[in-house]
């Protein structure tokens, strides 16, 4: 079987598929989780949003939110959550809140807002109302590597920077695809026996090479900004129904607030506009004040895979598609066999949802095996605690002076930096940077990218020509990141790396190709 | 509240050198500064122009094409000039002396960054010039030793890393530089001072200045050279003893040897911030760090007074005349809050070159051409600030250095030509005013 799509969803499925003992092989145009996956605010939702507004949503997250907690507890840092009403929000919505957590099972308190207080000393003291949940936050790229890895152990192949050209179609079933090699440049033709397309906002793109057409895919756009700061320690969301900028998670040593919801009509088009960084901003004020005072480090926008078939050209409002999601059956809706899709969903759901697409699968087949993804644990989830803030220092600590710290901000050493370039065999920092948040921190890679070429250089016995592309390349991808923030510290920052790349090592004076 | 005739807010290139041509001129000079400028991020090169936007050649020539608002056409070629010869002086006679600074602003040399990448400079310290990779000889190590103009670069590289060193790679270099043409490769040592894992810069400039180390240096490095090889050398060959350092290097290996610039801490930065900081003590000026200039007391259209927190205390400081050298977005002296609002906070001068709310500031490229690249204080003809009406806004505040509207520094490869330029001009203008009939008068 083939899964298309290295997010989230897709290692899930490949997870959930190798574990039944299918032969799998998930390709990705990209990196893994380069797209929504890891384009995300790294809320591990306990349902709380969801409660009013879309209940069959909420109840989901509530189940999926204590699954993951026990398989993949090395990517979750148990927050929890606070809903807060703030003075522009509706008190009485607090009521319905609490009404929605009974129905789904979601476990939350109303605690005094002194309390609240005291617990978030930087939280508005203005609010009205304040309520427990058991949020989370998860780290996205390590879950999905997880998932990938765990799948690869039983068997899966995982091919990144593979994209699909074309499904091939015979006799109302599809057969295999073509793949093109993103790095090489070759293209080859694969047969599977099924195909999983769980490409996200993609899904449509994919869809077309069968001849599908007029599938309901959504892009929403979500842009989120990542603070320098954990300006909370704990989940804050605001106590309303579900709008933009009501969401603030402290996760590893930042803290991101989101989101918007606009739709966008190409998942790969999702510029974000000073306006709505300027909005953003007026909505962090809102829970934390001082927000805007605070440094803002990076702004990314992700696509949601929402899905609303049939009545697409009605929607104008992407945030009342639901949040749930559904296994399109192309051979009812299209004659089409051997072919499934996922649509919508989120990943806190991810499990459910891949367990969802191979049980389909399956009955398609006529195959019973069923799913072991709810106690199986995949790698990178030895430890078996969740993440705590400090935990890296702690581990890093004795031996800091030991060896040289190439990602000051990351603390990532030489040696785990040489392992994983070994590992990945890539001549791309950006995939070095989704493994270990290499250059994520406030210097936004102004230290250690250039070590970090200087390094590959070495490790991969990379010509002069592809390290220098590498750095360049990082520096370029960073910027779209970074430019719309670039306001106090931050663009003092960014001008002190505008020094070291311009003025000091001529970056841009890089010669092209081959020696002279 | 202390009086001085003139008060330099900033200790970069630019505050350093109007502080110091201040007192050479008898000026009481108290200079001001929240920390250490930039100096010890730099590259310790004076750049005067690489790029406007092509590669510069001959910067004198190049400076007269320069716009009208560009810092240099305040001062022109011959006040560059002009810093440029006190600069090499004040360097060659000072502290580090016979440490010295070769070149002039008629030509560029191109020196190899850290990247090896070939960046074009004016002025640099006479243990980086034999780097010079224009085609024919490399200049500065003797003419004995020349390349004799032979192939396109000069004498071929063999480049010297450390690899307890993580910032700077030597064979990177080296890959880059044989792209342009040259013959070029990297070497690499084991040697850490003390056996440290992770020493930076400042820590084997240091050992450098050890001769064991220097002897221990050698004798790895010598046997492994080729006959016509220069050696490179990140820019870390002593900070007590550079001269010594690398003149004896020189002599062991035989053959021309140059320091490569590169990140942070900047030694080459750190000499020149040592050298002027003792010719300023000498000249008697004070100097006073982790004081942060919170704003001014005027008469008119005259500053007479800084206000200046020193930790928890605010102090005043009585003055004639002030030179703002505080420097750009980087260093703090300019600064954008997130409604887009730029400030200069010492001050409150009038920012100039901002977009207006709406408008784009940044471009989606990294090397684009950023329209708040050149934003900064405006001044006249006097590197006295003016509001956007061109009025001018105090009559005895000068500006010098990064601060400064019209330059994309880091962009020209400019930055430490405008601020050693503009800091002497200011200097000079402040001096001429002093010297005016009315000395330590009102009418400015």
């Amino acid at each position: 079987m083939l899964v298309i799509g290295g997010g989230a969803t897709g290692a899930g499925v490949a997870w959930d598929a190798a574990l039944r003992g299918f032969d799998v092989m998930l390709v990705e145009r990209g990196d893994l989780a380069e797209g929504t996956s890891g384009r995300f605010h790294g809320l591990l939702h306990s349902g709380g949003r969801y409660v009013v507004k879309d209940p069959v949503a909420a109840e989901e997250c509530v189940v999926e939110n204590a699954i993951l907690r026990d398989v993949i507890p090395d990517c979750i840092e148990d927050t929890g959550g606070l809903f807060v009403t703030t003075p522009d929000d509706d008190p009485a919505y607090g009521d319905r809140f609490l009404e929605g957590c009974r129905a789904a099972n979601l476990p939350a308190e109303e605690i005094e807002v002194a309390e609240a207080l005291r617990r978030e000393p930087r939280l508005n003291p203005a609010i009205l109302r304040a309520f427990t949940v058991p949020d989370a936050s998860i780290d996205a790229w390590k879950t999905v590597w997880s998932f990938a890895r765990g799948a690869a152990a039983h068997g899966a192949r995982i091919l990144t920077y593979h994209r699909v050209t074309d499904l091939h179609v015979g006799d109302g079933a599809v057969t295999g695809a073509r793949l093109h090699n993103e790095r090489t440049g070759e293209d080859v033709d694969v047969e599977a026996g099924f195909v999983l397309n769980a490409s996200g906002a993609w899904a449509a793109q994919i869809l077309h090479m069968a001849g599908i057409e007029d599938v309901g895919v959504v892009p929403g756009k979500g842009i989120m900004i990542a603070m320098n700061h954990r300006l909370v320690d704990t989940v804050i969301n605001r106590c309303t129904m579900p709008a933009d900028g009501d969401i603030l998670v402290p996760i590893r040593t930042v803290s991101v607030i989101g989101t918007t919801d606009i739709h966008a009509a190409d998942p790969d088009e999702i510029p974000v506009t000073q306006a709505e960084v300027d909005q953003m901003l007026d909505d962090g004020e809102r829970l934390v004040p001082g927000f805007r005072e605070a440094r803002a480090l990076r702004v990314g926008a992700g696509v949601r895979p929402l899905f609303q078939d049939a009545k697409t050209a009605a929607v104008t409002d992407t945030r009342d598609v639901s949040r749930t999601h559904a296994v399109v059956d192309h051979r009812e809706r299209d004659g089409v066999d051997g072919l499934l899709t996922m649509s919508g969903g989120k990943l806190t759901t991810l499990r459910l949802m891949a367990q969802d697409l191979v049980d389909a699968m399956c009955g398609q087949l006529g195959e019973d095996r069923p799913s072991r993804t709810r106690t199986e644990r995949p790698p990178g989830n030895e430890d078996g605690d969740s993440y705590r803030l400090g935990s890296r220092l702690r581990r890093r600590e004795a031996t800091l002076q030991d060896e040289q710290l190439i990602c000051e901000c990351e603390l990532i050493g030489r040696r785990r930096l040489e392992e994983a370039m070994r590992r990945r065999g890539t001549a791309d920092l950006d995939d070095i940077r989704r493994n270990l948040r290499l250059g994520m921190g406030p210097c936004q890679g102004g230290f250690c990218i250039y070590r970090a070429a200087g390094i590959l250089h070495g490790v991969d016995r990379l010509d002069g020509a592809q390290a220098s592309a590498a750095l360049r390349a990082f520096l370029e991808e960073r910027w779209k990141g970074v430019w719309p923030i670039l306001y106090g510290d931050q663009l003092r920052q960014a001008r002190l790396d505008d020094w070291i790349f311009q003025g000091l090592l001529d970056v841009e004076h890089l010669p092209d190709g081959a020696p002279a | 509240m202390s009086r001085h005739d003139a008060i330099v807010v900033g200790t970069g290139l630019a505050g350093l050198c109007a502080a110091l041509r201040l007192a050479e001129g008898g000026a009481r000079v108290l200079v001001l500064a929240k920390g250490i400028g930039a100096t010890h991020l730099s590259a310790g090169t004076i750049d005067v122009l690489g790029y406007a936007p092509e590669r510069v050649e001959r910067p004198a020539e190049a400076l007269a094409g320069l716009p009208p608002q560009h810092p240099y056409s305040l001062v022109g070629a011959d006040g560059v000039g002009a810093a440029v010869d006190w600069f090499k002086q004040r360097i060659a006679g000072g502290s580090l002396a016979p440490y010295s600074y070769a070149g002039g602003i008629e030509e560029n040399l191109l020196l190899p960054t850290a990247l090896g990448v070939p960046r074009p400079s004016a002025v640099v310290p006479a243990t980086m010039a034999g780097g010079d990779l224009r085609g024919g000889a490399p200049a500065g190590a003797g003419d004995d030793r020349r390349g004799a103009g032979s192939a396109v670069g000069g004498a071929p590289v063999c480049v010297v890393g450390f690899r307890p060193l993580k910032d700077f790679y030597a064979a990177l270099l080296a890959d880059n530089l044989a792209r342009v043409g040259l013959r070029a490769r990297g070497i690499e040592l084991d040697l850490a001072p003390e056996g440290r894992a992770d020493p930076n810069s400042l820590a084997y400039a240091r050992a450098f200045d050890d001769p064991a180390f220097r002897a221990e240096v050698t004798a790895q490095v010598v046997g492994r050279l080729a006959a016509e090889e220069r050696v490179a050398f990140p820019a870390v060959l002593g900070i007590a003893r550079p001269h010594e350092v690398w003149s004896e290097l020189e002599h062991r290996l035989g053959r021309p040897v140059f320091e490569v610039p590169t990140l942070p801490p900047s030694v080459p930065g750190m000499r020149v911030f040592a050298v002027l900081r003792e010719a300023l003590r000498r000249a008697g000026a004070r100097v006073i760090l982790n004081a942060v200039v919170v704003g001014a007391e005027h008469d008119g259209g005259r500053v007479t007074a800084l206000r200046a927190r020193h930790g928890l205390r605010e102090e005043r400081h009585g003055t004639e005349a002030v030179v703002l050298a505080t420097g750009g977005f980087a260093a703090g002296g300019l600064g954008l809050d997130s409604r887009w609002t730029a400030r200069e906070p010492a001050l409150g001068l009038p920012v100039a070159g901002v977009p207006a709310p709406g408008e784009a500031r940044f471009r989606a490229g990294y090397f684009d051409d950023h329209p708040l690249g050149r934003a900064g204080i405006a001044v006249d003809r006097e590197l006295r600030p003016v509001d956007e009406a061109g009025e001018r806004v105090f009559e005895n505040v000068l500006v010098a250095g990064a601060t400064l509207a019209g330059a994309e520094p880091w962009r020209e490869k400019s930055g430490d030509g405008i601020s050693l330029s503009t800091g002497f001009r200011a200097a000079e203008l402040a001096l001429a005013a002093a010297g005016a009939p009315a000395t330590a008068g009102k009418a400015g």
